[in-house]
């Protein structure tokens, strides 16, 4: 699922494609892999459009959203591993963590429901 | 920094006396002879909470297996073609070969992959690969060995005792008027993790209930949630049983919210921000605590039912040596609709998450300590009595005494 484009009003959000992850582990992983340069790009190009992100996103319900609008819920949701490194820890991950590697991220009901449809 | 001057900075001792105020030995947390006591005193015969809702298995065929290293087992929980949610040690009945490997999954019936033994969905031995060579063989006597389950709101529990000392409904005590009511049904599972902690069980858990660690471990995290009229989050509402549950319950200051935080509060329930926006949720302490955040519901020994506004997560600290633990969290929400409501998830989901590697990390650093011998007690305020309470009850198990 690696995703060429985001929908046409939000095509100018391209460059931050590689965050468009379709899972929580992969997403989180690729968060804490990232720069802060990275991470704050992230986080200031999508700050302001994120309700415009949820309103276009909203007019399916999650079962019917199509395919090539899947990416850009993704993004919407690395949007929000960003912003903890922004606004919380200034630094991807917190301070003093576990190990990336000791843990395991299994999916939800929600991320299973997006794999299959 | 002081926390404001109350009318009794510690209230919660003098409800318990039973419990002392004494120093509390560190022995328990890191003598593997006393793990192995713990075992056979507590582990063996308690009802397990799987961390399993029993719609998770809907379908006949549904299975999961979990590694119950405390209990010395590995157990297979399987929907039977007759609709029959059952438990059964996950162990073949010819060489004792371990006959389900994956985690979880769907399948007519299970093959042992040592010599082919089959297993039909209730657990009955269907099948022998070249049964006419064996002398003897009653393969009716030869099913999986059931393992005792029951459920309590749809949570999935096993007791390994071959007669269980009580009843599920008996060891889950005042949760039955205190947590039962809370709408579980409403929500579904919104991720799981599992952790692998250094640390003793004990060690680990400790650090997951009581709120006077807030200010320091999480204090980039969620410091936004603590004010400074009450800089320690000093604990309202803390309601220890007799059996060892109790429910420790947990503000959270109203404060700005971040950008990221305000776009997912708009979008739902959030795990920062409390029930102030929310009706009363039943089966909380949300009438009862100013600010409140949520309450931590610990089932003894080592799992919980934690329930806030909108949001519930079950977790374990599933105990597997003197100093190793698995973490284990399972956090649910309303099964999100559109969009907007997951990224407000996703919000909830990674700030939990990233506080559980905070503790847990802090654990590991404190079991290192603790192991030198340096310290023989430890000192506990009066907030946190939950630990006391929890290595008090422990060692009364387990035959010994803790300070008074």
């Amino acid at each position: 699922m690696s995703a060429t484009t985001l929908p046409v009003p939000f095509a100018h959000l391209d460059p931050w494609l590689s965050f468009a992850l379709p899972s929580e582990d992969a997403r989180m992983r690729r968060r804490l892999a990232a720069s802060m340069d990275e991470l704050t790009g992230l986080y200031r190009a999508l700050a302001g459009e994120l309700p415009a992100i949820a309103a276009h996103l909203d007019q399916w319900s999650l079962a019917e959203l199509p395919a090539e609008h899947k990416p850009l819920l993704y993004l919407a949701m690395s949007f929000m591993e960003a912003a903890m490194a922004v606004e919380a820890f200034h630094q991807p991950g917190p301070p003093h963590a576990t190990t990336p590697e000791s843990m395991v991220v299994f999916p939800g009901r929600a991320e299973e429901l997006l794999a299959r449809t | 920094m002081n926390s404001p001057a109350s009318p009794n900075p510690r209230p919660f001792a003098s409800r318990y006396p039973q419990l002392g105020t004494g120093p509390v030995p560190v022995s328990s947390a890191v003598d593997p002879a006393f793990f192995e006591l713990e075992r056979e005193r507590i582990f063996r015969g308690m009802w397990v909470n799987l961390i399993l809702r029993e719609e998770e298995l809907p379908n006949a065929g549904d299975y999961c297996v979990r590694y119950l290293e405390a209990q010395d087992a590995t157990v297979l929980v399987v929907r039977g073609d007759d609709g029959k949610l059952r438990a059964f040690h996950n162990v073949c009945t010819h060489r004792g070969n371990q006959v389900v490997q994956e985690g979880h999954g769907n399948c007519k019936g299970f093959q042992c992959n040592f010599h082919g033994w089959t297993y039909d969905t209730r657990g009955r031995l269907a099948f022998v690969t070249d049964e006419q060579r064996f002398h003897n063989l009653d393969k009716s006597a030869l099913g999986l060995p059931p393992v005792h389950l029951d459920t309590w709101r749809g949570f999935v529990f096993v007791n390994l005792a071959k007669r269980p000392a009580q009843t599920l409904e008996m060891a889950m005590s005042e949760f039955n008027q205190d947590l039962k009511p809370f709408p579980f049904e409403r929500m579904v599972l919104a991720g799981r993790y599992r952790y692998t902690v250094n640390a003793n069980w004990k060690v680990t858990m400790n650090a997951f209930q009581e709120s006077y660690h807030g200010a320091f471990v999480h204090k980039l995290s969620v410091g936004q949630c603590i004010s400074p009229d009450d800089p320690y989050l000093a604990v309202q509402r803390i309601k220890l049983q007799e059996n060892g549950n109790h429910t420790v319950s947990v503000h959270l200051a109203p404060h700005e919210l971040s950008p990221a935080e305000k776009l997912a509060f708009g979008f739902g329930a959030t795990f920062t921000q409390g029930g102030s926006a929310a009706a009363a949720y039943p089966g909380t302490a949300q009438g009862e605590v100013r600010d409140w955040g949520f309450d931590l519901n610990i089932i003894f020994p080592y799992s919980r039912i934690n329930v806030g506004a909108g949001w519930y997560y079950v977790d374990a600290f599933w105990p597997v040596a003197h100093d190793k633990t698995v973490y284990e969290l399972a956090y649910y929400f309303p099964m999100p609709q559109r969009a907007s409501e997951m990224i407000s998830q996703e919000y909830s989901k990674i700030v939990l998450r990233d506080l559980s590697r905070e503790d847990l990390a802090t654990n590991e650093a404190t079991h290192r300590a603790l192991r030198s011998g340096a310290i023989r007690q430890m000192m506990l305020s009066d907030q946190e009595i939950a630990v006391r309470h929890l290595y008090h009850t422990v060692a009364a198990r387990c035959g010994k005494e803790t300070g008074k």
